[in-house]
């Protein structure tokens, strides 16, 4: 029996996919879960297996063109079937007519135009949680029985309990709330709305280029519209200002030269990033309103840190998301950073790894900048810039010394976060890691 | 020169060594300052571990009284409890436990000063008896705990009218031994001395035995004190005690109206415990009080940025916080994880078990029916007795049941009371249940074991939902 080669649903809030490459062509055997096309959505590129082994034996999605998810993209056909399939090396045309009636019709891909697919997935991130997911969400029998006589969804509650699990508390205040003041916080997706508003022209390209001028013009990947749009947003929504600090990283770096050793046997690298990461996520825990979003009139306080570190890849940039940051220790973030930077770079990150981030680190001082002034990645409300570790002479004691330093750049929205607490959350970063307790 | 540490433990019983080692775990500097010549505290000294060694002395006796039933057979003369022997091995025990919290400590680098603490101003500490000097400290942890209590109608004097502190160290069993006090600490010794062979009265206040328990619970104790021989007067109020050479006369109220005289050995006066505060300096370090305990908020801070009161000399200011090792310890575990930045989350007191180990034991978390029907829940109970299982006849523990206290609109377990063999191990699984917001069909789902005394906790769920199978 042929397979069909569907696109796949990346995520709930996912409803189309741009093929970027066919890893194998017309004719090649495949064996299953052996990279078959590269997809990109709006939340991640990644590399689709194949569901099954045999041989590719048509393509109906070529690269460059944008279906909805479950599209039909390319057929395989079962293993008993290669003997009848052509000689290897002759590659049939993209339509294969012998297995076509198997394949519904009706979900061809339009013709080809990746670079005005309008973004159809603004608004929909607030969509009903599937079944699986309300699973996931820890809570106990009480609360599920309590959900059911009360027709509650569990996943749209936030859990107080250890590893974020739904109480009877939580649940209780929950249905009150909803009966209480009908306006319930807790019900919207936190950024939702912030995601959703009006960015559909990214305002590039309103100036073409001259015809017969020396230019090569080409499509902009997904990615890179998904960027620029979000970039866009984010100087439109949010009043940014950044504040610049100095800080001190000898104590950091002795500690860092103490266990690189030990890192390293325990298979990992100790960097400054998860230092960096240890200390912002302390200082968040003081100061909560830096881990908030602003929604309408609302403040919407993450109870989770899920930090966002921003990783550039060859033609982009993702931010892959650490989720609850703040129950791990320095080796435990050394690995999950070293995982995500290495799985963004390899495309192996599942979309779930981009999303809920709270807060973001982004480090252009690793090609040798003195500091960024960052934009914040929507619907948070700060971002750190990490500028380069270096020594530098300073004045200690009066005397001129060399030391570590580094400037480190908050850029953070102004609207929800003062001047004064945003430098109050930088003081204690600088303080976190100029005293790092390195237990 | 001042010695400093990240935090000053004050006081080395079950709170605060517990508190020491969590806080040296996570890498603070730690000094605890005793002013006893061991470790441990009350529990390992004066309490739970030396009790409980008489009451495994008391239990060992009672098989053997009953070796006949067993087919054991004894030579001849009545079996008798040799005190010095019961005294040397209990010591042992205690003497190994109070080493075992040296050797913690040494393992945790933490710093022992022996001595007397005083406040001294902002994180400073003066050891004023003992090893004299001044601690340094960023933290400072309170957890000196709690001495018996009398009332004040009675003197003690510590050979008639005595306290749990002497009734550990009897050198002689009593002919006669009246307690004064019903909660666990009088039951147990009730227990222990009735089966030594003194003959006992307990005396309470309070209309019934272990007034803090499920009313069944109280009833069938009784039920079983009066079957072992042991008087009960409850409802009953001591207006005075008279010790002499001979013995102790005591007077009380009835509640008939009428007014009695009882004469003993020995007065055990068992009728609570107070904080241990003096010499501290607390109202001088500006340390806000309540009838004498250190008020705490939720996460054990007092109103002294920087200094932290665990145990039993606190209160909550939410009622009767209970003074037990095991809500010392994790109200120390707290406080540590707390001062080391650690998320943390305030302890839920509906979930605390309570364990006393008279004869019969008791075993009980959560909600009593009564405490539950006052909140308002719509009640249902359960309650399977425990001689009907075959693993009770086994054991010829024939006393006792679970009672399950739940709400009827959604099926959740309040409260769990068991009385009867291995009660204080099998409330382990209650605590779970209410922890885990158990319902009463989730513990009917779950798999008891069989042939176990576990099974009377699924039969009581099923009890609870109407009919329980063996039943």
């Amino acid at each position: 029996m042929p397979t069909p080669v569907l696109m796949p649903q990346m995520g709930e809030s996912i409803a189309e996919g741009t093929i970027v490459r066919w890893i194998k062509k017309v004719g090649d055997a495949v064996d299953r879960d052996e990279p078959l096309f590269e997809i990109s959505t709006d939340k991640v590129d990644a590399e689709i297996p194949a569901p099954a082994a045999g041989v590719l034996t048509e393509i109906k999605v070529n690269e460059g063109e944008t279906v909805a998810v479950n599209s039909v993209v390319a057929t395989i056909g079962a293993a008993s079937e290669i003997s009848k399939q052509e000689p290897l090396g002759s590659a049939p045309p993209p339509a294969a007519p012998s297995l076509d009636s198997v394949v519904p019709r009706d979900v061809d891909a339009p013709p080809a135009k990746p670079a005005a697919t309008p973004r159809k997935t603004n608004g929909r991130t607030a969509a009903k949680p599937s079944e699986d997911d309300s699973r996931k969400q820890r809570s106990s029998p009480l609360v599920r029985r309590i959900a059911r006589d009360n027709d509650v969804d569990i996943s749209q509650i936030h859990g107080s309990g250890l590893g974020g699990r739904v109480t009877k508390n939580d649940i209780l205040e929950y249905i009150d709330s909803e009966t209480g003041t009908g306006d319930s916080l807790g019900a919207e997706a936190p950024g939702a709305k912030a995601a959703g508003s009006g960015t559909r022209d990214a305002g590039l390209g309103n100036r073409t280029a001259d015809p017969g001028s020396r230019v090569e013009i080409k499509p902009l990947s997904v990615m890179r519209k998904k960027i620029a749009e979000h970039m866009v947003m984010s100087r439109r929504t949010s009043a940014h200002v950044h504040s610049v600090f100095h800080v001190n990283f000898s104590t950091v770096e002795r500690i860092r030269q103490q266990k690189k050793a030990e890192y390293e046997q325990l298979g990992t690298k100790l960097t400054y990033m998860a230092f960096i990461a240890k200390a912002v996520v302390s200082a968040l825990r003081r100061f909560p309103i830096v881990n908030a979003s602003l929604d309408g009139d609302n403040v919407i306080y993450k109870k989770d840190i899920n930090l966002g570190i921003a990783v550039a890849l060859e033609s982009g940039l993702i931010v892959p998301v650490i989720k609850h940051a703040d129950e791990k220790n320095l080796l435990g973030l050394s690995r999950a950073i070293a995982d995500i930077a290495t799985r963004a770079r390899s495309k192996q990150l599942k979309p779930e790894e981009v999303h809920d981030g709270t807060f973001t680190i982004t480090n252009p001082g690793q090609f040798g900048s003195q500091f960024g002034m960052p934009i914040i990645n929507q619907p948070q409300v700060a971002i750190l810039g990490v500028g380069t570790i270096e020594k530098r002479p300073i004045v200690v004691d009066d005397a001129i010394a060399i030391r570590t330093m580094a400037y480190l750049t908050l850029g953070y929205d102004h609207r929800l976060v003062d001047g004064a607490t945003g430098d109050q959350f930088m003081s204690e970063v600088k303080q976190q890691l100029e005293n790092f307790d390195a237990q | 020169m001042a010695k400093s540490f990240d935090v000053v433990v004050i006081g080395a019983g079950t709170g605060g060594y517990v508190a020491a080692i969590r806080a040296a775990q996570l890498g603070k500097t730690v000094a605890v300052v005793e002013k006893q010549s061991a470790l441990g505290g009350t529990c390992l000294i004066w309490g739970c571990i030396p009790t409980k060694a008489l009451l495994e002395h008391a239990h060992a006796l009672k098989v053997i009284q009953h070796a006949a039933e067993w087919g054991v057979t004894i030579p001849p003369g009545s079996p008798a409890i040799n005190m010095p022997q019961v005294h040397a091995r209990k010591d042992k025990i205690v003497g190994g436990l109070t080493r075992g919290v040296e050797f913690l400590f040494k393992k945790n680098k933490i710093t022992w000063v022996k001595g007397t603490a005083r406040l001294a101003g902002s994180g400073k500490v003066d050891v004023v008896e003992g090893d004299k000097q001044t601690l340094e400290a960023r933290e400072i942890i309170i957890a000196t705990g709690s001495a018996p209590r009398s009332v004040p109608s009675v003197t003690i004097d510590h050979t008639r009218i005595i306290t749990s502190d002497e009734a550990i160290h009897l050198k002689e069993v009593p002919g006669s031994l009246v307690i004064l006090g019903s909660g666990a600490v009088g039951v147990e010794f009730a227990s222990i001395y009735r089966r030594f062979g003194s003959a006992v009265t307990i005396i309470e206040l309070l209309p019934r035995l272990v007034p803090v328990e499920d009313e069944a619970v109280s009833a069938e104790l009784e039920k079983s004190f009066k079957k072992q021989g042991i008087t009960v007067m409850t409802g009953t109020k001591v207006t005075r005690a008279t010790a002499s050479s001979s013995g102790v006369a005591i007077e009380a109220d009835t509640p008939d109206g009428k007014k009695s005289t009882i004469n003993a050995d020995v007065l055990l006066v068992a009728t609570g415990r107070g904080p241990v505060t003096t010499g501290l300096g607390l109202e001088e370090a500006g340390i806000t009080l309540e009838r004498g305990y250190i008020k705490v908020d939720e996460l054990y801070r007092t109103s002294v940025p920087g200094i932290s009161a665990i145990g039993d000399v606190i209160t909550l200011g939410t009622g009767v916080h209970p003074q037990l090792a095991h809500v010392s310890s994790m109200e120390g575990i707290i406080t540590a994880e707390r001062i080391a930045g650690q998320p943390v989350q305030p302890l839920n007191y509906d979930h605390v078990p309570g364990c006393t180990y008279c004869d019969p034991e008791i075993g009980s978390v959560g909600l009593t029916e009564a405490r539950a029907k006052e909140r308002g829940y719509d009640v249902r109970t359960g309650t399977f007795p425990f001689g009907v299982l075959g693993r009770a006849k086994m054991a010829g523990e024939s006393e006792g049941f679970v009672k399950i206290v739940a709400d009827k609109k959604y099926d959740e377990v309040l409260g769990v009371h068991m009385i009867g063999p291995r009660s204080t191990e099998l409330v382990a699984e209650a605590v779970l249940a209410l922890r885990l917001e158990c319902t009463v069909e989730e513990l009917i789902k779950t798999i008891h074991a069989h042939p176990t005394f576990s099974e009377a906790v699924g039969e009581a769920a099923h009890a609870a939902h109407g009919a329980a199978i063996h039943m």
